[in-house]
Parts: C-alpha cells; structure tokens; sequence
C-alpha cells in the first residue's frame, strides 16, 4: 500500500481570483484574489471608492469582469447574468434599498423565494391546485425568513410604510427567503441607530448559525471588528491585506491606510 | 375572499340586463365597454404592474379581429378555430417583438411601440387584397361556440361580458403567483429582481405576449359582433385611448383598469350630445382626473370612501364611552 496523500485543504465555498474590473481607465479592481470558506462571516472593509461595491456587483454578474475568476461551490461564475448566479446560491442586500415598493412586505420576501418555486404562465392564469398549494408553501417559508428577522408582525403592511432600519431588514429577509448558501451584505448597519446596530450584529450572527456564509461589506468598525471570523482589507482596488480582525488591527498598512492612528476596536 | 371583488363585478353584469329589459343603453354600450375592459385589463398586465408602456396596442386588437374575418370569409374557417389563429399569431408577433422591444426603456420603448402600432395600421390600409384596405372587410358571419350562433344585442352581452369576466378571473389570479409577483418585482426594482433569480427579460416577455393575447381574443369577438372590421378601429387612437383607459382607471390594479375601461366607455357615449365639444370635455375631464386622483379613478374613489366613512363614525358620539 502507498501512503495516502497529505488530505487536502477544505475547498473554499468562493474563490476569487485575480478579478480585474476597470470604467473608463481607472481600475475599480485591480487583480483582487480572496478565499472564503464555509461558514464565515467574511468581512470587506476600505475607503470610499476603494471597490467593494464594485466586487459585490461584479459577484452577482451586473458588471463584466475583464479578466480573472469567481469560483462557486466548484463552478465558474464569472460571465453568467445575475439571475442565474442567484440560481446558483448566492443572495444579497443592496446599498442604497431596492425594496419592491409597490409591494407588501411578505409578497417581497415570497419574491425572494422566486428560485423555489415552480409555476407556469398558463397554471398560474388557471390558478391550477398545484400553484394554489404552492402559494401556501411560499407563504410559510417567507414567514419563517420574516420571523428570523423579527418583522413577521409587519408582513402585510406595504414595504414602502416601514421604517428606514426595518426596510433594511426586509431586504435581509427577502434574500434568506431564497435559502443562499452565500449571503452579501452590503452596508446594512449604514443609517442604522445604536441599538438597530446591536440587533443587527445578532441577526448576522444568528444568519451564520443557520448554516449561511456571510461575505460583509460595512463601515461600522465596532459591528465589522466584532461579527467577522476574517477581513479583507481593499484600498484602490487592490488588496491591502487579509486576516483575522486582530492580524487586521495590528497590520501597519491598514492603520496607516484606513483606520487612522492606533486605535483598537475590542468589542 | 381573494375574489370577493370578481364575484361583486360579475353579480353586476349579471343583473343590469335583468334590471334594465331591453335597454339599448345597456346591452350595446355595456357590450361596448366589456371588449374595454378585456383590452384593460391585458394592457394593464404589461403596463400596471410589469411597468412597460406599448402605445401600440390597438394592433393586438386589430390583429385577431382581421384574423377572424379573413379566416372566415375568405377561407370559411369555423370561427373558433379562427379566433384559435389569431390567438396564436398574436402571441408569435409579440413573442418574437418583445425581446428586441423590451430592451428599451421610457420614451425609447415608447417610441417602438408607437412604431409598431403604426406599422400593422398601415397594413391594414395597404395589403388591399386580404384586408379591404381603408373600406374594411365586410360579412363576417356570426360567431359560432359549437352550433350555437351568438345574434342580437342581449345575446351578445352575455357573451362579451362572459369574456371580460374570464379576463378579470385570469389577471387576478396572474398576479398573485410567483409569475404576476416577478411582474411586480421588474416594475419595482430590476436590479433586485434579478438578483431574486427572476428571468427579467423573461417576465416581461410574459406580460407582452399575454396582454397581446388579450387584446387578439377581443378583436376576434369585436368583428364578429360588429360583422365588419376596418382600419379606423386599429388606429392610433384607439391605443392611446386603451392607455388613457389603464392610467385612468388607475395603474396596478385589476379592478381599476376595468373601471378605467367603462369609465372611458360610458364617457364617450355621454358626451355624444355635446357634439363640437365632446373632445374638449373628454380632455379637461381627464386632465382632473390626473390632477386631483392621481392614482386613478379606483384607487382615488375608494380611499376617498374609506376617508369619508372614518370620518362619519369619528363625528357620531362615542356610545362606548
């Protein structure tokens, strides 16, 4: 018998690698690689127009990387259109709301759940017994995201009725409706108060614990520091540096670059 | 409960000619306004709640009317399966438009389809040898639903407004599935569709190709009520007026487009007596409605109700307390 190869390291549930995204010149992402295994909470922090809104939205297939990779749970995304990288596990929230307005708050996470269901254009005209019961199922799964979001009380209000930090949630819940593997969260604690920050801070947490990756775009040093397992650090579209929140708080370069003097952020 | 409002519609429809025996009024005009409301409510579909505009509609309509009276004089089709025809060409021509049209945004998808409707008008006109040309087409024999021939007023009431029932029933479930939902969602944000795994150029092919299907199966019955069809019916008019029909009535809502429909109906019959100046109340009566209801005559009605009936049970004298 020969010895068995050394085992291999656990496989990265998103590996990005060299990812080039340029407008008009300026690079916006300037060769950015990064491995987020399973089960993280991943956190993306840097300076404004450092490129982390850009690498979500080059994530989910709205912009055309030229060059480089986004590897999936072992499949390429890169160059499939957003609705089918949904398809593939991967939901987000969006910086500035793009909450379904001219909805109520349930029927925008049973939107959410729009990849689990199944209904045709002639069945659903019909409202054949299968959409029917379907309907029902749609509505409890989104009553479930609802709940793990604490808005259930809210579901038949109209979106566009709740207050700013609750909208925020909804958006949560909408993409939890649609079971993602991977989760971006994209500046949730942005317009938040103290106390909606803290809920927020359990609600990743709480997200992490049903099983879904987090990958976190946020400025909220206290929130970032506390909730992430590990950090990338983004400056001009490139990275800065990678690690742990305590590798990240003592790494120069970031100090220098970003947080600004020595300050520590113990949570 | 979800039908509650169907079921009210369709107890009214039912009763009128009950109600008002051999009222010319109510047959021919509510005929009238039932072929509107199938038109509305299709339209509706793509513009209420899939937030796309067509200024072109009107050559849907036009479509499964001169299928129905070409097939049927000039090939003496049996008239369902002619109505079938211009069912299926109807969806294939927007089918295969839809894709290179919904493309476009606001004043560009505007602008095709204003393109589009003025293309099939002048077809019509032009191609004299199927369609008659300007004089239209005439004798087109009565409809025939499996040896029963639909003739007279009363008889053509009861089936129109069967057809307009059908249409509301099949909206109102439309949209209140996963595919009226991702209508919705296009409408209230694209991005965020999407990215909930909705096939947005899909969803608004879907819409297209169902309000054209509405609005051929209209025209089929049009021209057999009217045993005649000709260009006038299909022209640029008559899609601006569809529109001004939905945003009247009031934009995402069933109910309302149907409303808007026999609103805009019964408006054009009632102005008839103030001759020279029937186009300039019509104008000024529809800009106050946009003025003062800007979300539409149903909408705007209804919560103006709700608002009245709260305020009458706060100035009654609490007996409570």
């Amino acid at each position: 018998m020969t010895a068995l190869p050394p085992p291999a390291p656990p496989l990265a549930l998103l590996a990005v690698t060299g990812l080039e995204q340029s407008f008009g010149g300026v690079m916006a992402l300037a060769g950015v690689s990064f491995r987020v295994a399973e089960g993280l909470i991943y956190a993306v922090i840097g300076p404004n127009g450092a490129g982390k809104t850009t690498l979500f939205n080059a994530l989910c297939g709205f912009y055309r990387p030229s060059a480089g990779s986004i590897r999936f749970a072992d499949r390429e995304l890169l160059g499939l259109p957003p609705h089918r990288i949904a398809a593939c596990g991967i939901g987000r929230t969006f910086q500035n709301l793009q909450l379904f307005f001219n909805m109520s708050v349930v029927e925008n996470v049973m939107v959410g759940c729009h990849l689990r269901a199944r209904a045709s254009l002639l069945a659903a005209a019909l409202r054949l017994p299968g959409v029917r019961r379907q309907e029902r199922h749609l509505r409890a799964w989104s009553m479930e995201a609802l709940e793990l979001c604490e808005l259930a009380d809210r579901a038949a209000q109209p979106a566009g009725a709740l207050p700013y930090g609750l909208m925020k949630r909804v958006e949560i819940a909408r993409a939890l409706a649609a079971k993602p593997r991977l989760l971006l969260l994209d500046e949730p604690a942005a317009g938040l108060n103290d106390t909606e920050t803290l809920a927020l801070r359990e609600l990743i947490a709480r997200i992490r614990a049903s099983g879904v990756t987090v990958l976190l775009v946020e400025h909220h040093m206290p929130l970032v520091m506390g909730v992430s397992d590990r950090l990338l650090v983004l400056d001009y579209g490139s990275v800065l540096a990678e690690g742990t929140p305590a590798d990240i708080q003592a790494d120069p370069r970031v100090v220098a670059a970003y947080l600004g003097g020595a300050v520590s952020y113990a949570v | 409960m979800r039908l509650a409002g169907f079921y009210a519609f369709a107890a009214t429809v039912a009763l009128l000619p009950a109600l008002f025996p051999d009222n010319y009024f109510v047959v021919v005009v509510g005929a009238s306004a039932g072929l509107n409301v199938i038109l509305a409510v299709g339209l509706n579909l793509l513009m209420g709640y899939a937030g796309q505009i067509s200024l072109g509609h009107a050559a849907f309509f036009g479509l499964g009317a001169y299928a129905s009276a070409i097939l049927t004089t000039r090939f003496g089709w049996p008239s369902l399966l002619a109505l079938a025809a211009g069912l299926i060409a109807a969806g294939l021509l927007a089918w295969a438009f839809a894709r290179p049209i919904l493309r476009l945004r606001g004043h560009y998808l505007a602008m095709a389809t204003l393109g589009f409707g003025v293309i099939v008008h002048v077809i019509m006109v032009q191609a004299t040898g199927w369609t008659g040309g300007p004089d239209g087409l005439a004798g087109v024999p009565p409809l025939d639903l499996f040896g029963w021939e639909v003739s007279g007023d009363l008889q053509w009431y009861g089936v129109i407004m069967a057809a307009a029932l059908l249409a509301v029933w099949l909206s109102l479930n439309l949209v209140d599935s996963p595919v009226g939902r991702a209508l919705r969602a296009v409408h209230g944000s694209e991005f965020a569709a999407q990215m909930m795994g909705v096939d947005t150029a899909r969803a608004k092919t879907q819409a297209f190709v169902v309000s054209a299907l509405f609005a051929a199966f209209a025209g089929s019955l049009f021209a057999h009520q009217q045993a005649f069809v000709s260009p006038d019916s299909f022209d640029l008019t008559v899609s601006v007026e569809l529109v001004t029909m939905v945003v009247l009535g009031g934009l995402a809502s069933t109910f309302g487009a149907a409303c808007g429909a026999i609103a805009l109906t019964l408006l054009q019959q009632a102005l008839v007596v103030f001759e020279d100046y029937e186009m300039l109340i019509h104008g000024a009566l529809l800009m106050a409605v946009m003025i003062f209801l800007p979300q539409g005559l149903f909408v705007g009605l209804t919560q103006a109700a709700r608002r009245l009936g709260s305020a009458l049970v706060r100035s009654r004298p609490s007996v409570a307390a």
